[in-house]
């Protein structure tokens, strides 16, 4: 009966053709803009490493001058120090430690037919692929021996080894980088996580473009090379590059891997302590509280998923509501016609129960339509947001989770909304209709 | 008028109306704040950057492979300066270390006197060692321009040191000094404290904006020293060209600093107009995205006010039979329907106000937005009451127009 009851609706989507079309639009458009709002707002928020985003701590002291600082008062950067993060990368706390900055230079290619030009990347730690589970296509991360001797060593990108050598392997090359030769160790696979979870503060942002290359955190700073990112430094520090290093300035980025989510508290006690002595030292005047957030923590305080967003996915909503009260008018109008036909089926004998079955049905194919249409909506909206700009392309991809509830939310927002006149329809008395035939 | 009975016809039969008057309050709550929020992004990223003709400004960035040290990089510098202003159109050239609008650069924290513990306010610094009130066509409102004599040649990797003089904008001015109606020959402090470092305004410019150009009155809190430093192997340049020249001048200049070094240098260029696409390029697409959904809301509660209407009118036609046949003229049957529709209108409207002030609530306490002013109410409800007469018009119109013999006939 079921079935019968769907091959009747799909038929009676062609009886009063405008106002069905119009139901179906309205549906679709009401779904598309909030599938497409509801999937950046999504990918935006999602968990870029659900199965170990607990275990990745960002560790937080607060280096900013004690003049004027109260506690409670904002922290002075969301950044460390030279120090600060020398001193966590000598530590032994956790399974793995990596510091983390960004880099920028001329490139030299060998080949003679392409000219020199400006690449960024990260200087970091080794540690950092395996933390951050970075695919290799050839060779493989410099090992812990280079950190320490802050060895000329390089990781490419896909796209950075390909546009240099084409599709060969080029582990073992020798590349002039910001004027020094690294050698090339490895070529790491495309790999740029949604929001850009490992360093979301400066270069490209949260949902920029992937780094090109990866250089030991040893060997930048052996050669100097200068930050390409954002800094902060509350007083005027002495010129040169060493008096970066010794200054309080805040411009570097850190992560410790723990081996289970509830060595949390060893960090903490491992930064109270470190804290504790470097007040010592003369340092971190302000006695702030060490913080340590995870993966999702981090995200949420850097304001990563921004309010614009959320507000977009607010409205869209608001407006499949109107859609939803919109169809719920057009259906009380489309059933209302047929009260005969109620009528006349309810006198034959049918239960109410099957005339509510049926018509309630008749709102599914509604729905169902309405969402096919609205899932081409969507994608067709997704596409032309993607092409606004490239940041956006990264968030505006569907996935099957929103597609499965692109549908649910179509079929249940047109059943929702064809309650009302089903219920309506079903009230009809049979001798009424009969009679006024 | 006749206002008792529709009353009493609408009370028989509420569904139908009841959800015309939903769909109003949604729409005109949702379109109110969407408008709203539209005109304020959009006000935002039209502000003015305080650079004349800005679609005649080309910023170059130039890494030389082979930079050398301090002496060097001036004399590369002067080339490069001298290169540029060779290339035909070039009106003027700069050397710089940032650009409004461009979301990186340098901020510092500044105070008014030694003894204060806090910042007063923090400014951008722009260094140049040319002259920005000419390549960028900055409005001088009090002090004067820099000289070539008061330029200093700083060697960033030895020395800390920086002029004394400084050129501030109208809005830093007006923070650090609330009260003054003039600020050239004030001084104030970078830093904290005693070795913070005091400069003294020389000029007053109307308006430059910050890298990050932020919303508030910071997105002005500009100053420019100046100073020609040395220190890293790149230098950027901002350009102005003759009017409608840019693209052909954006060639010759990358070409003119390429061939300088014989091809061993990066050469990047970009323009203030795609500057300020990236800074703005947010806010642009949001208020697209509402400006897209309150099209599709007004086109989606018209189309529900218009069928409403039209059924109503076809489930009443003998009921308009009867009346034209004892009497009543088409005017009559007109006005029953528009005033039937502005009753409903105007009970989703008040809904919708109500409705409008709490979505504005929500956003201004959940989201940070701005408050809705009541002019946005007020042409809401115009709005929607135009709409549902419009609506409605063409359906009643065809009622009143068929003759009572016709319409009572049963259907």
């Amino acid at each position: 009966m079921l079935q019968y009851y769907f091959l009747l609706g799909v038929r009676n989507l062609r009886r009063n053709p405008a106002l069905t079309a119009l139901m179906v639009l309205i549906l679709a458009v009401g779904v598309a803009a909030s599938i497409s709002t509801l999937t950046i707002l999504h990918v935006m928020s999602g968990n870029p490493i659900p199965h170990k985003s607990e275990r990745l701590l960002v560790p937080m002291v607060d280096n900013g001058p004690a003049e004027g600082y109260a506690p409670g008062d904002e922290r002075h950067d969301d950044q460390l120090s030279y120090r600060d993060a020398a001193n966590f990368l000598a530590s032994k706390v956790g399974d793995r430690r990596t510091a983390i900055y960004g880099v920028a230079g001329a490139v030299e290619p060998v080949r003679k037919d392409m000219s020199v030009f400006n690449a960024g990347g990260l200087a970091l730690s080794h540690d950092f692929f395996v933390m951050f589970e970075v695919p290799f296509l050839h060779g493989q991360p410099w090992s812990a021996k280079d950190d320490a001797a802050g060895a000329d060593v390089v990781v490419l990108s896909r796209k950075l080894a390909e546009k240099l050598y084409g599709d060969s392997n080029p582990v073992g090359q020798r590349l002039v980088m910001m004027g020094f030769p690294y050698q090339v160790v490895g070529v790491a696979d495309t790999w740029n996580p949604v929001p850009r979870y490992h360093r979301v503060i400066g270069g490209s942002g949260a949902f920029g473009d992937a780094d090109e290359y990866f250089i030991p955190f040893s060997s930048a700073i052996r050669h100097e090379a200068s930050n390409n990112g954002s800094m902060n430094c509350s007083k005027q520090r002495e010129p040169g590059f060493q008096a970066l290093l010794d200054s309080e300035c805040t411009w570097i980025q850190f992560w410790f891997e723990m081996h289970e989510a509830s060595d949390r508290a060893d960090l903490q006690n491992y930064l109270d302590a470190y804290a504790a002595e470097q007040r010592k030292l003369g340092r971190l005047k302000r006695a702030a509280p060490n913080m340590i957030y995870n993966v999702m923590e981090w995200l949420e305080q850097q304001k990563v998923v921004g309010n614009d967003n959320r507000v977009s996915a607010w409205l869209a909503f608001g407006f499949l509501l109107l859609c939803l009260v919109n169809t719920i008018g057009l259906l009380l109008a489309k059933f209302s016609v047929r009260a005969a036909e109620v009528g006349i089926r309810r006198a034959l004998g049918a239960s109410r129960r099957e005339v509510f079955n049926q018509f309630l049905i008749e709102s599914a194919v509604v729905g169902l339509a309405g969402g096919v249409l609205g899932l081409l909506f969507s994608l067709g909206a997704l596409a032309l947001i993607g092409q606004t700009s490239d940041r956006l392309q990264v968030v505006a991809h569907m996935d099957w989770p929103m597609l499965f509830i692109t549908f649910a939310m179509a079929v249940g927002a047109a059943i929702l909304a064809g309650l009302l006149p089903t219920w309506r329809a079903c009230q009809i008395t049979p001798a009424m209709q009969l009679k006024s035939q | 008028m006749e206002i008792r009975p529709i009353f009493s016809a609408l009370m028989r039969n509420k569904t139908g109306p009841l959800l015309v008057a939903i769909q109003v309050a949604l729409s005109l709550a949702i379109l109110a704040n969407a408008l709203h929020i539209v005109n304020v992004r959009q006000a935002v990223s039209a502000r003015p950057s305080g650079i004349a003709a800005e679609s005649d400004v080309l910023n170059l960035f130039a890494y030389s492979l082979k930079a050398g040290g301090h002496e060097e990089q001036l004399a590369l510098q002067q080339a490069q300066t001298a290169a540029l202003r060779a290339v035909p159109g070039v009106v003027s050239v700069a050397r710089i270390n940032q650009y409004p609008m461009s979301q990186s650069g340098n901020y510092s924290s500044i105070t008014t006197s030694r003894s204060q513990l806090k910042k007063v306010a923090v400014t951008s610094l722009y260094m140049s060692g040319d002259s920005l009130i000419k390549t960028w066509g900055l409005k001088l409102v009090e002090g004067r321009d820099f000289t070539p004599a008061d330029v200093w040649n700083v060697d960033e990797t030895a020395s800390k040191d920086y002029p004394d003089i400084i050129i501030i904008t109208r809005a830093l001015g007006r923070k650090l000094w609330p009260d003054a109606s003039s600020y050239a020959g004030k001084v104030f402090y970078f830093g904290k404290g005693e070795t913070a470092r005091a400069v003294t305004v020389i000029g007053v410019v109307d308006s430059l904006q910050t890298p990050n150009a932020q919303v508030g009155p910071e997105g002005e809190f500009s100053s420019i020293t100046p100073v020609r430093n040395t220190g890293w192997a790149t230098s950027r340049y901002t350009v102005r060209a003759e009017p409608g020249q840019i693209e052909r001048v954006t060639k010759d200049a990358e070409e003119a600093l390429r061939k300088l070094e014989n091809q061993q240098v990066v050469i990047e260029s970009t323009t203030m107009d795609e500057h300020r696409a990236d800074r703005y390029r947010a806010d642009r697409a949001l208020a697209w995205m509402l400006i897209a959904v309150s099209v599709l809301l007004l086109l989606v509660t018209a189309s529900g006010v218009v069928g409403m209407a039209s059924l109503w009118v076809t489930q009443r036609r003998k009921q308009i039979g009867v009346r034209r046949a004892l009497g009543a003229r088409r005017i009559d049957i007109l006005r029953y329907f528009v005033t039937e529709n502005v009753m409903i209108t105007s009970a989703g409207i008040a809904s919708g106000l109500l409705g409008a002030l709490a979505l504005n609530h929500l956003l201004v306490s959940k989201f940070e937005m701005e408050r809705l002013p009541v002019a946005y109410l007020l042409a809401g409800a115009g709005l929607f009451w135009l709409l549902g007469i419009a609506a409605v018009y063409g359906p009643a119109w065809r009622a009143a127009s068929i003759s009572p013999a016709l319409a009572t006939r049963s259907a």
